[in-house]
C-alpha cells in the first residue's frame, strides 16, 4: 500500500497553473507584456514555474521558447523582451521532478508604446498649478515688492565675511560630494557667487576645494564671476579654487588639512554631503571659524545643526538665490513655492480626512485621492 | 548671445525632460538616460581639467618652497608612481587591478582602504563631541532633543530595556541631589520647599518611570522613529522637493544664471 502511495505521489503529474492573462504593461515605451495566472493547486510540491512563449510569425505560431525558470508560489511575471506591435501567447509548465504538466495558452498579447503616463496625470496637474501661480507671482511682482520671511543663515553672510577680513583670514568654500546635475550643487554655486563678490568688495581670499572635475570648473567661473562684479577682478586668485579628490574621506581629509592650516575666518558648507558633514563641520567647530552650512540631505541636516553656527535647511538653501539677489522674478518662484506648499497642507489634511474615514468605514471609495497621487 | 545660446540649450534641455517624464513613448522615453550617458562622457573630459588644477596647485607649493611642500612633493610622486604603474600593469596585464597585478591591489587594499577607514572612524569621536553640544540642555527643545535621543539610544542597544530602570534611577537620583544641594543654602522658605519638593518628586518618580521604560522602551523609541521622527522629515522632504522644482523653473526659464559665464 505504502509503495503504491508512494507511486502515485512520485509519478501523477502535478496540478497546472490556471488563468493565464497577458496583458500590455501599461505606460512604458512598448516592449513588455506581464503575464498573471492563479497557482497551481499542486503549489506547494512543485519545485519550478516554466515560462513559455510563442510568436506569431505570417500568421502560425512559432515554437515555444523558454523565458524563464520561476520558483514555486510566483504568479507574476514580466517578459521585457517583446516587440511591439507583434502578437503573443504564453503557457506555464509546472514541474515536480522528472515529471511536469502545462497549462492552456494564454490570451494573445500585443505590447505597445504608450504616448501618455496615466500615473503621472498627478504630477502634470501640480506641475501646471505650480507654473499657473509662478505666472500669477511673476506678474505681481511687478507691480509690488514681494515679501518672504527672514532667513538668519543668509542674512549672516555678510557678518561672516566681514570677521574673517578683520581676522586677516580667508573665507572657505566647501561645495559638498554633489554633481553639477543636482540642484544642491547649483544653489551651492548661487551662495558662492555672493560670497565671492564680498569677498572681492572685502579685499579677503576665498579658498574653494572641489571634489567633482566639472564643479571645479563651474566654481571657477563663479568665483571669477563675483570678484569682477566686485569690481575686483586683480584679486581673483585662478589657484584658490582647486579639484582636490575624486575620494569622499580623502577629500574631508584635505578640507580638514586646509582648516587647520589656513584657519580661515568663516567656513561655507553649501552643497550635498553625506558621511563627511559632521568630519567638516566638527574640525571647522575646533578652529573657531564662523560656519554656515546648508544642504538638502535629511540625515546629515541634524549634524550640521548641532556643530554650525547656521544652517540652512533644505528648501532655504534653494531659496538662497532669490533672497540675496532680491530680483523680483526670482522672489515670484518663492512666493509660488510657497503657496504650493500651502495647497498640499490643504491635500495632505484632506487625505488623512479620507483614509481615517476609509478605515473606519472600509469603504474603498475614500481611497480616491491616495490612488490619485500614487505615482509609479 | 554669449549667454542666449546657453540659456537657449538649457531651456530646450529642460523642457524636453520634463515633457519626456509624462511621454514613455520612444525617442522620449529613454531621453533622460541619454542624457545622463552624455553627462557621463563630459564629466569624464573635465577629470582631465581636474588633474590639472591638482598637480598645478602643488606644483606651486613646491616652487614656492611652502610649509607645507613635503606633503605636496608626496602627492605628485605618488600620483606619478601610480600612473606609471597603471600603465604598465594595463600594458602588461591588460587591466591594472588584474589578480596578477599586485602592486596596485597592495596598495589599495593596504594602504588607500585603511586609510579610508581611518577618516571615517574619526566620525565616531566627531559624533561624540557634537552630540555633548547638542544635548546640553540650555532649553525646552535641547531638553526634549536630549530625553528624545536618550529614550531612542536606549531603546535600540542591545538590553537597552533592561539597562533603562537603573539609569533613569541614576539619572533621577543626581535630579534630587542636585535639588537638595540648591535648597540648603536657600533663605526663602518658599525656594527651600520648592527644590525639596522637585528633589521628593524625583524620587518618588524613579519607580513607575523605570517600570514603564522597562515594559514599553522598545515600542516608546520605535514610535518616536516612526511617528514625529519620520513626520518631520517627510514635511522637510516636500520642502525639498517643492525647493527643488522651484529651482528647476528658475534655471530652465533663465531667471538663474549663477552657472554662466
Amino acid at each position: 500500500m505504502i509503495k503504491i502511495i508512494l507511486f502515485l505521489f512520485l509519478y501523477i503529474p502535478p496540478l497546472p497553473p490556471s488563468n493565464i492573462k497577458a496583458n500590455d504593461y501599461p505606460n512604458d515605451a512598448g516592449g513588455k507584456i506581464e503575464i498573471k495566472w492563479e497557482l497551481s493547486p499542486s503549489d506547494s510540491i512543485i519545485d519550478n514555474y516554466i515560462i513559455f512563449r510563442q510568436e506569431e510569425i505570417e500568421g502560425k505560431w512559432s515554437l515555444p521558447e523558454t523565458l524563464e525558470i520561476l520558483p514555486r508560489g510566483t504568479n507574476y511575471f514580466l517578459d521585457s523582451n517583446c516587440k511591439n506591435k507583434v502578437k503573443y501567447r504564453y503557457f506555464i509548465r509546472a514541474i515536480k521532478g522528472e515529471i511536469w504538466s502545462d497549462s492552456e495558452f494564454s490570451n494573445v498579447a500585443v505590447a505597445h508604446a504608450e504616448w501618455f503616463h496615466k500615473k503621472r496625470t498627478s504630477v502634470l496637474i501640480l506641475l501646471i498649478i505650480i507654473l499657473a501661480f509662478l505666472l500669477y507671482f511673476v506678474r505681481r511682482a511687478k507691480k509690488e515688492e514681494l515679501f518672504i520671511r527672514k532667513i538668519t543663515g543668509l542674512d549672516a553672510i555678510d557678518e561672516a565675511v566681514g570677521r574673517s577680513t578683520e581676522l586677516g583670514r580667508p573665507l572657505l568654500f566647501i561645495l559638498g560630494l554633489g554633481t553639477i546635475a543636482e540642484i544642491p550643487t547649483i544653489a551651492g554655486l548661487s551662495i558662492l557667487k555672493r560670497v565671492s563678490k564680498k569677498a572681492g568688495e572685502y579685499e579677503v581670499d576665498i579658498i574653494v576645494p572641489c571634489y567633482d572635475p566639472v564643479v571645479f570648473v563651474a566654481a571657477q567661473e563663479t568665483v571669477k564671476e563675483g570678484f569682477i562684479e566686485a569690481g575686483r577682478p586683480d584679486l581673483y586668485k585662478e589657484g584658490n579654487v582647486f579639484f582636490l579628490s575624486y575620494d569622499q574621506f580623502g577629500y574631508a581629509a584635505g578640507c580638514d588639512g586646509i582648516m587647520v592650516r589656513e584657519r580661515p575666518g568663516a567656513i561655507f558648507l553649501q552643497g550635498y554631503f553625506y558621511a563627511e558633514s559632521l568630519i567638516l563641520a566638527e574640525t571647522g567647530n575646533s578652529i573657531g571659524a564662523i560656519q554656515i552650512s546648508g544642504t538638502t540631505a535629511v540625515t546629515q541636516l541634524p549634524f550640521f545643526i548641532a556643530a554650525t553656527d547656521y544652517t540652512l535647511i533644505g528648501e532655504e538653501m534653494y531659496a538662497a538665490s532669490a533672497y540675496l539677489t532680491r530680483d523680483p522674478l526670482s522672489l515670484a518662484t518663492i512666493k509660488g513655492e510657497d503657496y504650493v506648499k500651502a495647497l498640499l497642507i490643504i491635500i495632505v489634511i484632506a487625505g488623512l480626512i479620507l483614509e481615517t474615514i476609509a478605515f473606519l468605514t472600509k469603504n474603498s471609495l475614500f481611497h480616491f485621492l491616495k490612488n490619485f497621487f500614487e505615482v509609479i | 548671445m554669449k549667454k542666449g545660446v546657453p540659456l537657449f540649450i538649457t531651456f530646450i534641455s529642460g523642457f524636453i525632460l520634463i515633457v519626456a517624464l509624462f511621454i514613455p513613448h520612444e525617442p522620449f522615453g529613454s531621453l533622460q538616460e541619454r542624457f545622463n550617458d552624455w553627462y557621463i562622457i563630459v564629466s569624464g573630459f573635465t577629470l582631465i581639467l581636474g588633474i590639472d588644477s591638482l598637480l598645478a596647485y602643488h606644483y606651486r607649493k613646491i616652487k614656492r618652497k611652502e610649509k607645507e611642500a613635503p606633503y605636496s612633493f608626496a602627492l605628485l610622486l605618488t600620483f606619478i608612481i601610480t600612473l606609471l604603474w597603471g600603465i604598465y600593469s594595463g600594458i602588461k596585464h591588460g587591466n591594472p587591478f588584474a589578480p596578477t597585478s599586485t602592486f596596485l591591489r597592495y596598495f589599495y587594499t593596504y594602504v588607500f582602504v585603511p586609510l579610508q577607514a581611518t577618516m571615517f572612524s574619526l566620525l565616531a569621536f566627531f559624533i561624540a563631541s557634537a552630540a555633548y553640544r547638542a544635548f546640553r540642555a540650555r532649553g525646552l527643545n535641547a531638553t526634549l532633543l536630549l530625553i528624545s535621543a536618550g529614550i531612542v539610544m536606549l531603546g535600540r542597544v542591545p538590553k537597552g530595556e533592561d539597562f533603562s530602570p537603573y539609569f533613569i534611577a541614576v539619572t533621577f537620583i543626581l535630579i534630587a541631589i542636585v535639588c537638595i544641594l540648591e535648597a540648603l543654602p536657600r533663605i526663602s522658605i518658599y525656594e527651600r520647599v520648592l527644590f525639596f519638593g522637585l528633589a521628593i518628586i524625583s524620587l518618588i518618580l524613579i519607580f513607575p518611570i523605570g517600570i514603564f521604560l522597562k515594559t514599553k522602551l522598545p515600542l516608546l523609541s520605535d514610535w518616536i522613529m516612526n511617528v514625529p521622527q519620520l513626520g518631520a522629515k517627510r514635511g522637510l522632504f516636500i520642502g525639498i522637493s517643492l525647493g527643488a522644482i522651484a529651482m528647476a523653473l528658475r534655471i530652465i526659464l533663465g531667471i538663474e544664471r549663477t552657472y554662466l559665464k
